[in-house]
């Protein structure tokens, strides 16, 4: 389970041009729980704030103010029991080329605490899922972003975590590989694990989510099932709701 | 510590797939460092061996025939050529000849009336063969002017001795082997010094920077392991990188130097290398460059290793990526040139306040290990000060590393 309570995050950023410093408040107040054996999708344009979100949920960054609990772990109290629970995968995130498959996820089980032979099988299992079984043993220095993807994926899920926050796990995938994440993703669902993720991609956010939350200037608006998002905006799709929030000013 | 000791790990795993990185590391220095010093050594000595083995050219006005047969009568030292074309001077910056040597028209007059006569040698201060022609006529003059001292003493019925009121007999109350470790001492803290810092550099950027860079960072830091010990299990690595880094070129330069000085003895077979042999001098390196004096420099590059692994780590992952994490640490290098260099000036361990100057206190007690000069005070103190150091650097390295904004530079 993830629970987030009046999470706030900001940055500092320095305008170039006027040489002032700059606060932007990336999360404002956000609370939102997403249930074991549900798929939250969270939704919004560049810059809304998904990836924030997300990177404290994964323990990569800490709120500013409010609480967030992973699997009854604050990441604030108890962090390492935190990101030990979650299985997190981001565009940010790459592999080790000098390594290949095989060897970056026996590595990486190792970290979180997996037997490497039992990380080697898991692994192996996920990257046949994943359609790179004849790839394991050759350096990725050569991969495509997809490939690279593709082991990501399964270096996020080799330690069989409790919760899954995947930020756009589809990107850089063809349309093929990308219905075998999403399956993949229908599938620790009903294995009743926690899962999160953000998209641009709306038909997918239809198709497996159980619900929505969607971010706009770093608020959190909807928090509802895709369907009852639609009634409740009077609009036949998704990317309406953002219009409509754009046109508002987020508000 | 397991995660520290698994990134560790993971650090030598992905270096081991670098073969060429790994050559430059390792392998070069066991090449480079013996094929420098035979290079070195043929070109001094074939150099040398040429200059020694051709006579020096003197163009010699002695119009009383004073030193001429003395001169002729050496040809493997002197060759008297003509006088040359060009002015005098210039010929002998040209190299035309080595000397010219004009001895004055009454010398030898003044000879036979037990007077004293002057002769002018021109040569150029800047060429080697003209300092040894130089060289060379002073030992005939000195020969000379003691045949003719004895002359004279016969011809006024003194007994020869006259001319050598004293003698001067000199013994060296070190050894050889103290002569060595005296110049191992003043530039071994140099060597260690700046090859712990430029060893590891370059890694240590790979392994912060050039991480972060490629964003394995974060991959790693979304694990369970507890971010300090990522943070050991990198210090550790650069840290035995350098550590790796020094012993390798340390151990490649004792062997190429120990060839050298062995081949020289051998090819000189002088009697001040045969009587250093004999008394076992060099033998005798092994007391004063002892396993304790060996063990106690090491001790004291422990700490200051991982002061500087910290000052790279720091460096490293501040920095936006592997370019400015470079341009950061570079300055160190000549920080530490510098520090180095000043380690190796004559006369420093007469400096009171320099025991207590950070780092440079390491390079003079390892200097006077080495020069059997220790004092356990001020070894203590500059192993305590460069522990001190170091642990105050790894605390505040793992401090500023487990904030977010060095990660996530915005």
């Amino acid at each position: 389970m993830i629970q987030l309570v009046e999470v706030h995050k900001g940055f500092t950023v320095k305008d170039k041009k006027t040489r002032k410093k700059k606060r932007i408040e990336a999360v404002r107040g956000i609370s939102l729980t997403v249930k074991p054996g549900e798929i939250y999708g969270l939704l919004g344009p560049n810059g809304a704030g998904k990836s924030t979100t997300l990177r404290m949920i994964a323990g990569l960054m800490h709120p500013e103010q409010g609480r967030i609990e992973v699997c009854g772990a604050g990441t604030a109290t108890e962090p390492e029991k935190a990101r030990g629970a979650v299985g997190y995968l981001s565009t940010d995130l790459n592999v080790y080329n000098r390594f290949t498959p095989r060897e970056f996820l026996r590595i990486f089980g190792e970290f979180q605490g997996v037997d490497p032979a039992v990380a080697e099988r898991r692994g192996l299992h996920l990257l046949e899922k994943l359609e790179l079984s004849d790839f394991v043993d050759v350096k990725m220095e050569g991969f495509s972003s997809g490939q690279r993807q593709k082991v990501s994926i399964a270096r996020a899920l080799l330690h069989d975590p409790r919760v899954i926050v995947f930020d756009e796990p589809t990107t850089g995938l063809d349309v093929l590989t990308a219905k075998t994440v999403l399956d993949l993703l229908s599938l620790m669902r009903t294995e009743g694990r926690t899962v999160i993720v953000s998209t641009h991609v709306l038909p997918m956010v239809e198709r497996i989510c159980d619900r929505v939350g969607i971010i706009f200037d770093g608020i959190l608006h909807g928090d509802a099932p895709p369907r009852e998002i639609l009634q409740r905006w009077n609009v036949p799709a998704l990317d309406e709701v953002f219009f409509a929030l754009a046109a508002k000013g987020g508000a | 510590m397991r995660g520290a000791w698994l990134v560790f790990k993971k650090e030598f795993l992905e270096l081991s797939k670098d073969r060429k990185t790994l050559f430059f590391t390792f392998a070069m220095p066991l090449i480079l460092f013996p094929l420098l010093f035979t290079m070195m050594s043929k070109l001094g000595r074939n150099d040398a061996a040429q200059r020694k083995n051709k006579p020096s050219r003197i163009f010699l006005v002695d119009q009383g025939r004073v030193l001429e047969p003395a001169l002729r009568a050496d040809p493997k030292s002197f060759q008297l050529v003509p006088r040359p074309e060009t002015e005098l001077n210039q010929a002998i910056r040209d190299q035309k000849l080595e000397m010219a040597l004009e001895i004055e028209e009454t010398a030898a007059a003044k000879l036979v009336r037990q007077e004293t006569f002057t002769l002018t040698a021109t040569y150029d201060r800047s060429d080697d063969s003209s300092k040894l022609a130089l060289e060379r006529l002073r030992d005939l003059i000195k020969k000379q002017d003691v045949a003719w001292v004895q002359a004279r003493l016969q011809t006024l019925g003194a007994p020869p001795q006259l001319a050598v009121p004293s003698r001067l007999e000199s013994r060296n109350a070190s050894s050889m082997a103290l002569f060595i470790a005296k110049i191992m001492g003043s530039f071994l803290p140099y060597i260690l010094i700046i090859m712990m810092y430029a060893g590891s550099m370059q890694h240590g950027i790979y392994t912060t920077a050039g991480e972060k860079e490629r964003g394995t960072l974060l991959s790693l830091l979304s694990t369970r392991m507890p971010r300090n010990q990522i943070i050991w299990g990198k210090l550790l690595y650069i840290f035995a990188i350098g550590l790796l880094a020094t012993l390798m070129n340390l151990l490649s330069m004792a062997v190429s130097m120990a060839h050298l000085f062995s081949t020289e003895a051998a090819s000189a077979g002088t009697k001040a290398a045969q009587a250093a042999m004999e008394s076992g001098g060099i033998g005798n390196l092994s007391a004063v460059a002892s396993p304790a004096t060996l063990g106690l420099s090491f001790l004291l590059m422990i700490p200051l290793g991982l002061f500087f692994s910290n000052f790279i780590l720091l460096g490293g992952i501040q920095a936006k990526n592997t370019v400015e994490a470079g341009t950061a640490l570079t300055p160190g290098i000549f920080v530490v040139v510098v520090l180095g260099v000043f380690s190796m000036a004559p006369g420093l361990e007469k400096m009171t306040l320099l025991p207590y100057v950070p780092i440079v206190n390491v390079s003079l007690a390892i200097r006077k290990l080495f020069s059997q000069q220790a004092s356990a005070v001020e070894y203590l103190i500059a192993l305590g000060m460069t522990v001190g150091l170091a642990g105050a650097m790894t605390w505040l390295s793992t401090r500023i590393l487990n904030r977010e904004s060095a990660i996530f530079k915005v």
